[in-house]
């Protein structure tokens, strides 16, 4: 009698989670490597879809280990959302082990005026180039802009009965994108000293967009830490240059800027390079914070 | 040598001719771990002296074969031999309930240890109780076919269950042939125990893992694996084994890993029975395990411990443990690194036989890797 109860409550319990693991129809999931896609994904994809982001802002998003989790949150996605430009080769081992044969990668590089291109031969003797170009686009919202116009077909193609609504919505994301831009740039024309440091060339597209000079990387070559000979190098620079601010991410050792701070008064500011909030709007938010805290640096 | 000049020919094939070639060319990767190793064995013959070694070079192949498939091929070149360490399919998509299915030659899943190559550990030598217990000379290395399906949870968890069945030629115990005219070695040294015929193994795991937090996690993995070690005997190697690993990250570029086997060996023994006409079945019994914790910080650095004890089947399962000290430095991840390891190790006594002297291994290894940055897994 037991016997047959427990085989019973197994049965429920194993037909309970088979059920629970079926995909809700009701809402499209679409994972992304970064809060920063994802969060454009939720912009436009409205309340029609539900989103995901593997790399969190706090750790560096050229270095994910592809944990059996991840996977398993990707399996139940239609789209994955990919940086692409070399930023994000880990997503390609937690695709093939999500083992999702509906699964469309979407590479959001697409379209967007890549910087930093490398000429002539790319080797490792240069550290850890990429080699299609600098795949820090989405620190320029106009390239949010891009990317949301190519979520929206994405989407689009997944969920055709909703595609109108879509294309609404990426473009007023680009409308939006184009209105942070606009105020950003007038912030950045204030701001006291424009030229910069910045610890990795994660920043070459925020500077462009907003007509900031970066002097120079803390890393002598990207991915590589810097040298005493370096650090001095940048002393000089800093104090024939007038830098007084050196931009980096929080998960690079804080040494070297109190460093340059001591010897130079070179101020570090450390901010993420992506949003923090896998959410709609978080994208955009985040150009105001970045640009806020870079007048809150005073020479 | 004719291996070689086919593995040679393997390589000018695959390698790009040029850039524009790329996209359909695989990734490839040339894997280089040269080492200096110091030791007081007294069965060494290089006892205190320094022996430099340019070690395993490993050369690997990998792509994307179609929408549904990836290919892997790992080239081993050592001692002046070449040979096929890996070489596999795996059919990543598209068949039911997301299965997945591997064929060909690779390093078994069978724990956590086993699946990895030399160059992915801390430390230079595997752990002994995986030597002695696990078929294979220098890893559970065999021909077959593995399925793969991850049971479909509503949480995050991932767990996965495998089976495979394979050749089954990693398993054999060569036996020494007994004075006894009848025995069929003594007739017929090489097939008297019919070593060449085939006999499938089979191999299960299941394993789980949970996420801790954004980034750590922790795997619990149960393993068996059952072949034949001698055909003409019908004798049969069992092995069962239980592995946690968990990766806890302490700050942005901080992490401490622990990983763990317990393995335990049911081993019949055949040896001839010259009065009777036929073989005899000893058995061995035995179990034993690893412990190692590795701490990394800064991208560049990591120091750690590691031990083992098992009881050891050459001595008749007297035990044997070992202690080790690892460290290491990466210039740039994977690229190059720079791996110091000591371990001490207290051989198993003889039965009866006073304890042997503890015996110091010292290795320093260089390890460098040209080609694309690979995903780390967990």
């Amino acid at each position: 009698m037991f016997r047959k109860t427990r085989l019973a409550l197994l049965a429920s319990a194993i037909a309970v989670s088979l059920l629970a693991a079926a995909p809700a129809a009701a809402k499209l999931r679409v994972a992304a490597s970064t809060q920063d896609l994802a969060s454009i994904a939720a912009s436009v994809g409205g309340d029609q879809v539900e989103v995901f982001a593997i790399a969190r802002p706090t750790s560096d998003p050229h270095r994910v280990e592809a944990l059996p989790s991840y996977m398993v949150q990707v399996s139940r996605a239609r789209l994955f959302l990919k940086v692409g430009l070399g930023l994000d080769r880990w997503a390609d081992a937690i695709v093939d082990g999500s083992r999702n044969p509906k699964l469309t990668i979407v590479d959001c590089s697409a379209g967007v005026s890549v910087l930093e291109k490398p000429t002539g031969k790319v080797d490792a003797s240069q550290g850890d180039v990429h080699p299609f170009g600098n795949p820090h686009y989405w620190l320029d919202p106009r390239n949010g802009a891009i990317a949301a116009r190519t979520v929206a077909e994405a989407l689009a193609q997944a969920d055709p009965a909703n595609a109108a609504g879509y294309r609404s919505r990426a473009e007023a994301f680009a409308r939006d994108a184009q209105a942070t831009w606009e105020r950003n740039a007038a912030r950045a024309k204030a701001l006291p000293s424009r030229t910069l440091f910045t610890y990795h060339r994660s920043w070459s597209y925020l500077a462009d967009a907003f007509g900031l000079e970066i002097v120079d990387t803390v890393e002598p070559f990207p991915g590589i830490p810097p040298t005493a000979k370096h650090l001095a190098e940048l002393v000089e620079q800093a104090k024939a240059r007038g830098v007084k601010l050196l931009l980096q991410e929080p998960y690079f050792a804080s040494d070297a800027g109190r460093f340059l701070e001591r010897e130079a008064g070179v101020r570090p500011v450390v901010q993420t390079t992506s949003c923090a909030e896998p959410v709609a709007g978080s994208y955009l938010k985040h150009f105001d914070e970045i640009l806020g805290a870079l007048e809150g640096v005073r020479p | 040598m004719r291996r070689v000049f086919a593995c040679a020919a393997l390589v000018l094939v695959l390698t790009p001719a040029n850039r524009a070639h790329a996209q359909g060319n695989p990734d490839i990767s040339l894997i280089g771990q040269p080492f200096v190793s110091w030791t007081d064995d007294p069965a060494s013959t290089a006892r205190k002296r320094p022996v430099f070694d340019v070690g395993e070079i490993e050369l690997v192949f990998d792509a994307a074969l179609n929408p549904y498939a990836r290919g892997w091929v790992t080239l081993a070149f050592a001692d002046g031999e070449a040979g096929v360490e890996e070489g596999y399919l795996s059919l990543l998509r598209g068949l039911p309930a997301g299965i997945v299915l591997k064929g060909g030659k690779y390093r078994v899943g069978f724990g956590k240890f086993n699946p990895m190559h030399p160059h992915q550990v801390p430390f230079a030598e595997r752990f002994g109780v995986l030597a002695a217990y696990l078929p294979g000379e220098e890893a559970f290395n065999e021909t077959g076919v593995d399925l793969s399906y991850r049971l479909p949870l509503p949480t995050s968890w991932s767990v996965t269950a495998s089976a495979d069945v394979l050749q089954g030629d990693s398993f054999r115990v060569p036996r020494e042939p007994s004075a006894a005219p009848n025995d069929p070695l003594a007739q017929d040294p090489e097939g008297g125990d019919r070593a060449s015929e085939p006999r499938a193994a089979w191999v299960g795991r299941l394993a789980a893992f949970a996420p801790v937090g954004d980034r750590s996690g922790v795997e619990l993995g149960f393993n068996a694996t059952q072949g034949t070690n001698n055909v003409a005997a019908a004798a049969r190697t069992l092995v069962l084994g239980g592995d946690v690993k968990a990766k806890l990250w302490t700050g942005p570029n901080a992490y401490l890993l622990v990983q763990g086997e317990y393995v335990a060996l049911d081993r019949d023994d055949a040896t001839w029975d010259e009065t009777a006409g036929r073989y005899a079945l000893a058995g061995f019994k035995g179990s034993g395990g690893y412990l190692y914790a590795d701490f990394n910080w800064d991208r560049r650095y990591n120091v750690g411990a590691s031990a083992e004890t098992f009881e050891d089947p050459t001595v008749g399962g007297e035990r044997q443990s070992a202690f080790g000290l690892f460290a290491g430095l990466a210039l740039m991840e994977e690229t190059t690194a720079f791996r110091i390891d000591w371990r001490r190790i207290q051989p198993a006594a003889s039965p009866g036989g006073p304890d042997p002297e503890p015996i110091q291994q010292l290795t320093l290894r260089a390890i460098f890797s040209m080609g694309p940055h690979k995903a780390h897994q967990f």
